[in-house]
């Protein structure tokens, strides 16, 4: 098995092989992994509303009131105004599920789902619904495609103009999909290469392969919490970009 | 390695499901408590304030009232002060004038009464003289003078007492 072998093996998705009456079920390391973080989020945030008196539930519960602050007073009103409440639930779920997807690869033997570009593109492509659905609902359809041409514009630019500006928002909303992808595929490929250099050094010699194994660690310990704080950044980033995209179609120029 | 950007549509599908079920349950279980009471929270804080600012402007206008009042009472209290002390000094000076009237007036009496007691003396002292006069005069008389020449006599001395 050579490097990139190892490589794909650690980090590409893996099919269980799950079949129903011929038709494939997409039982996968991936969807398993989402599932548990769904359940596990489901569960958690539930016990967490039904405000427990102990002491873990008050700090939980003060916790979860903080975040949803910080959710609506530092993303979603700055960028969608007070039309943006409406879709709180929305954006507190979505940083959740991505924050918590990405940390799920840190557990052993469970993988970081959102270094899946089908996983992305599928959070990606329900952001790209939610900004069709703020467009039609605050504007209808006329008014959502008027927004796509920028005030001022020439008569004569219009035809130009409105299949660019479509093909932006629709760029745009890729763009969330491949940087999330790619900030989570890269860093657990790092990750991988460092714990290689332990053996593919001790390949050379086993000395050589003791001596690489503290800096190695090192290192990796060192990736693992970038990887932490790219996980939250990254989180953080898919939401407010969304509520950006969203914003700007609530209000158009 | 290029597995890893090719999509794997029926993962997609499952995802859209997975996350979008998640915001429904997650809504309706979770957030939907969560906010309210955030937002419970957020509105009994906001009346509390209003409660408090009330309470303040209030407070604030009575003590304005109050100023005032104390401010009235302040200026009445001096005027009232002033008035007295006008009063009492107009009072003080009728007192002393009257006094001084009454004393000069009794002053007057007294010089009067012994101007009059005086006089009153001197007619007494001239009367006995003069009765003392006349008796020593008859009693010359008697003796060996006629009426002019006593007459004479008693005149030259009643010119010598009033010469004294």
């Amino acid at each position: 098995m050579d490097v990139a072998e190892i490589i794909s093996h650690h980090i590409l998705d893996h099919d269980w092989g799950v079949t129903l009456s011929g038709f494939r079920i997409p039982v996968t390391t991936h969807t398993v992994t989402l599932l548990a973080v769904s359940l596990v989020l489901l569960l958690g945030l539930h016990w967490i509303s039904l405000g427990r008196q102990s002491r873990a539930g008050r700090l939980l519960t003060t916790l979860m009131e903080e975040y949803v602050l910080f959710i609506r007073d530092g993303i979603v009103l700055p960028n969608m105004g007070k039309e943006g409440k409406t879709f709180l639930p929305y954006f507190c779920t979505l940083f959740l599920f991505v924050l918590c997807s990405a940390l799920a690869g840190l557990i052993p033997n469970m993988k970081t789902a959102t270094a899946n570009i089908s996983v992305t593109a599928a959070l990606a492509l329900c952001s790209g619904g939610l900004i069709l659905y703020c467009g039609l609902k605050f504007h209808g359809i006329i008014g959502f495609l008027k927004g796509f041409i920028p005030s001022g514009t020439p008569g004569w630019l219009v035809p130009l103009i409105f299949p660019l500006e479509v093909v932006s928002m629709i760029i745009k909303v890729c763009v969330l999909a491949i940087r999330l992808f790619a900030n989570m595929l890269s860093g657990h490929m790092v990750l991988i290469c460092l714990l290689l250099i332990i053996f593919v050094v001790g390949q050379m010699h086993i000395a050589a392969g003791a001596g690489a194994l503290l800096p190695a660690m090192g290192l990796e310990l060192f990736m693992t919490c970038l990887e932490l704080l790219v996980a939250f950044l990254q989180a953080y980033v898919f939401t407010l970009l969304t509520s950006i995209f969203a914003g700007s179609v609530i209000h158009t120029h | 390695m290029e597995d890893l950007l090719k999509p794997d549509y029926g993962v997609l599908v499952l995802t859209v499901c997975n996350f979008l079920l998640l915001v429904y349950l997650l809504k309706k279980f979770a957030w939907n408590r969560i906010i309210g009471g955030l937002e419970k929270r957020e509105q009994q804080i906001a009346d509390d304030k209003k409660q408090a600012q009330d309470a303040r402007s209030a407070a604030e206008t009575i003590k304005r009232e109050l100023d005032e009042k104390l401010s009235q009472i302040s200026d009445e209290a001096a005027r009232r002060m002033a008035e007295a002390v006008k009063i009492g000094e107009t009072q003080k000076e009728q007192i002393i004038s009257a006094a001084r009237e009454q004393s000069e007036r009794l002053l007057e009496q007294a010089k009067a009464q012994i101007e009059a007691e005086k006089n009153k003396a001197l007619c007494e002292v001239r009367d006995e003289i003069a009765r003392t006069a006349v008796l020593a005069a008859s009693k010359v008389v008697q003796q060996q003078m006629n009426e002019t020449s006593a007459k004479s006599v008693v005149d030259r001395v009643l010119e010598e007492i009033k010469a004294k």
